[in-house]
């Protein structure tokens, strides 16, 4: 059996679609899979059937949840400077996290709310396929020393944008447990749910001012990203902004009812 | 241009300005694609590709995701994506974990490279201060794409050529600017 029928064979035992992911990068994470495993495809196959848990251990493999606080700071001043200065002047401000993984990214969003005054009007909600990286999202703890990084990348935005801010005051820092966690006042504003974009019909009840998918959508290939910027597209208010990652840019074939804002798209207002 | 179809290059600590050198003074009408994958410094995220470009007579890119490869370019692995080479000819990137602490990964690159490319490639593995590139570049011999390794004695930090050597006999071992001549003279 190939990986193909491997994914086929899956998608019919667990309602997990991975069939039009990209060919290398999922064929490469399922090497791995074997090889840690031990286990051939049928046998693993076998063994999602009637062990949850071990299902939910080979989604996790699968997908890729590498994330950071202001992963690629430049973006995040670059924002400040045009997208955020144009966001409604009253009512609710929607935002759509997807693939938030453990959450990072949508707290680096309500960092700049939080500074920008915005915070109150937020409504933010992240949603991944993964009911484990959530979990973490929502308790907002992370390890510290490991990611000494994330305040090079906070301090650097944070300067980019001219905010008089400390690190401290987003985040509690335990030395002893080596864990810093979002306060509070951070931590209650987010939302997270579970969210398969592939399979789930009615991905999301709003309507959207800002969607951030980075970093998504590359372990995608062209057709799947088409079909899921679609859904997006009907989901986002005329001029609202989608975020992708550095180096992702839309397929020629969706860009054209887009307009290109430098390092993201705005909507083009219907006619 | 010869039988080959990309150029594929790895390095990490020394092989910076090495590559600056040799890229200044690869022929101009170079036809083949030069896929450049490289350890950088955490900090030291941008200006890499700036860098290349001002020396360099071939167009320097770092690669979007999906994004098509054509011959007379330098591709450089952008900063944090491992880089993939995909069979229609295409790049992939990729945030997954470090591979032996690196990301990008030299290994990633060459192994994607030596399945999409076959015999027609070249593999070579710079001056470097880990293992990673080994695996990668014994993959490429293994579909008899064409290998070279730098002489560990001319090598800035020799453990990535050292490494290199444990795991395959390359087609040539070769000082800097043997691999110049090399590439020059592809015909
Ligand atoms: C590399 S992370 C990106 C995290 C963050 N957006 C960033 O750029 O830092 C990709 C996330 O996409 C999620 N993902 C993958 N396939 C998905 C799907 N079909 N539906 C929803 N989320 C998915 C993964 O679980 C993972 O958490």
């Amino acid at each position: 059996m190939d990986f193909k029928q491997f994914l086929k064979e899956f998608k019919n035992r667990t309602q997990y679609d991975f069939c039009d992911y990209c060919d290398s990068s999922i064929s490469r994470r399922l090497q791995r899979i074997v090889e840690d495993t031990s286990m051939s495809f049928e046998q693993i196959l076998d063994k999602v059937t009637v062990d949850e848990g071990f299902k939910n251990k080979i989604v996790d493999d699968i997908t890729v949840n590498t994330t950071e606080l202001f992963r690629d700071p430049q973006l995040w001043i670059s924002l400040y400077k045009t997208h955020y200065q144009k966001l409604p002047k009253s009512g609710t401000i929607t935002f759509w996290h997807i693939g938030c993984s453990v959450g990072l990214e949508t707290y680096s969003n309500l960092i700049m709310m939080h500074q920008m005054g915005l915070l109150d009007r937020c409504r933010s909600i992240g949603t991944d396929i993964n009911p484990r990286v959530l979990n973490i999202a929502r308790n907002g703890e992370y390890a510290y020393r490991f990611n000494m990084f994330f305040r090079d990348n906070f301090d650097a935005v944070m300067k980019g944008c001219g905010f008089d801010a400390k690190f401290e005051d987003y985040f509690d820092i335990d030395e002893k447990a080596d864990t810093m966690r979002a306060k509070p006042f951070l931590l209650e504003r987010p939302k997270f749910m579970v969210q398969n974009l592939v399979t789930d019909k009615a991905p999301f009840p709003y309507r959207v001012d800002m969607v951030f998918i980075r970093n998504v959508m590359i372990y995608f290939n062209d057709k799947l990203q088409n079909q899921i910027i679609s859904m997006i597209h009907s989901k986002m208010y005329d001029n609202a902004a989608l975020v992708l990652g550095k180096q992702e840019a839309l397929t020629s074939q969706m860009e054209t009812r887009f307009s290109r804002m430098g390092q993201y798209y705005t909507k083009k207002p219907s006619m | 241009m010869s039988n080959y179809k990309a150029v594929v290059i790895g390095g990490s600590a020394g092989s910076f300005a090495l590559v600056l050198k040799m890229l200044s003074k690869l022929r101009p009408d170079f036809g083949l694609p030069i896929i450049i994958c490289m350890h950088r410094l955490k900090h030291i995220r941008s200006g890499l590709a700036e860098n290349l470009a001002m020396k360099s007579s071939m167009k320097v890119v770092e690669p979007m995701d999906k994004e098509r490869i054509e011959a007379g370019k330098i591709y450089l692995a952008p900063a944090n994506y491992h880089m993939f080479i995909e069979f229609d000819g295409t790049i992939s990137l990729s945030t997954e974990e470090m591979s032996l602490q690196c990301r990008p990964a030299i290994d990633y690159t060459l192994s994607s490279a030596a399945i999409a490319y076959r015999e027609k490639m070249v593999g070579i593995i710079l001056t470097g201060a880990n293992e990673d590139g080994a695996k990668g570049l014994k993959d490429v011999a293994d579909k008899k794409g064409f290998t070279i390794v730098q002489d560990p004695a001319t090598a800035e930090v020799p453990t990535m050529p050292r490494a290199a050597l444990k795991l395959v006999k390359p087609d040539m071992v070769l000082s800097p600017e043997g691999i110049l001549d090399f590439l020059n003279n592809l015909q």
